[in-house]
């Protein structure tokens, strides 16, 4: 990713160079935008500047149990919902 | 990720992936965040970012990305979230935050740094 000025670059800039990288033929690049329409109208928005985060206790990698307002006690939390490793 | 650690902040991914079987625990000690497997979307539905994927994304996925979720997610679970990132300050509101269905537009980590340091500031 060095050519374009490298660490510069923002990520928005990055994802859209990899995004156009990959060549898709436009029948496949409609569908996906199908897709993606079809969340955005089914009404999963998440949460909003303001509201309180639910609590919530998961599994991490090693199976330990992780409680999000016991690491709230520690500090601000950043959370990131990712779709999978694939 | 260095930096959103020494503002005093912690870092939390979330998936509605299995536990990975194919790691070592070597390895999953040495993934230096945790990574959370939401295995019945419990959490991805309260934060309303849950999705059931739709049926031509799936043929998609698995004929022309050999991409089959099930592998990842169990048997039956076509779903996902919608990618999304959440600043949250001390008393778990969110302070700064990001979801789209677009899965190419995400926060900027420039943008994550400054609200942590928005928070720092004000408390």
């Amino acid at each position: 990713m060095g050519r374009k000025g490298g660490m510069k670059m923002s990520l928005k800039d990055r994802l859209a160079e990899f995004d156009a990288s990959r060549k898709r033929p436009p029948e496949v690049v409609a569908i996906v935008r199908r897709g993606i329409d079809y969340v955005r109208e089914s009404g999963a928005a998440g949460l909003s500047i303001g509201d309180r985060a639910p609590d919530f206790a998961l599994p991490n990698q090693r199976g330990e149990m992780v409680r999000l307002s016991e690491r709230l006690s520690r500090g601000p939390v950043v959370l990131n919902f990712y779709r999978g490793v694939w | 990720m260095h930096t959103i650690r020494s503002l005093g902040a912690d870092l939390v991914a979330i998936s509605p992936e299995l536990p990975d079987n194919t790691l070592t625990m070597a390895e999953k000690h040495a993934i230096p965040i945790d990574i959370l497997s939401d295995a019945t979307s419990e959490v991805l539905k309260k934060y309303r970012l849950w999705f059931a994927v739709p049926g031509e994304v799936k043929t998609l996925y698995l004929e022309k990305f050999g991409l089959n979720l099930e592998k990842y997610n169990g048997a039956g679970r076509w779903e996902l979230p919608v990618p999304a990132t959440y600043v949250l300050d001390q008393d778990g509101i969110v302070r700064a935050g990001q979801a789209d269905p677009d899965y190419t537009v995400r926060m900027e980590p420039t943008e994550i740094v400054a609200a942590i340091r928005k928070i720092a500031r004000v408390t």
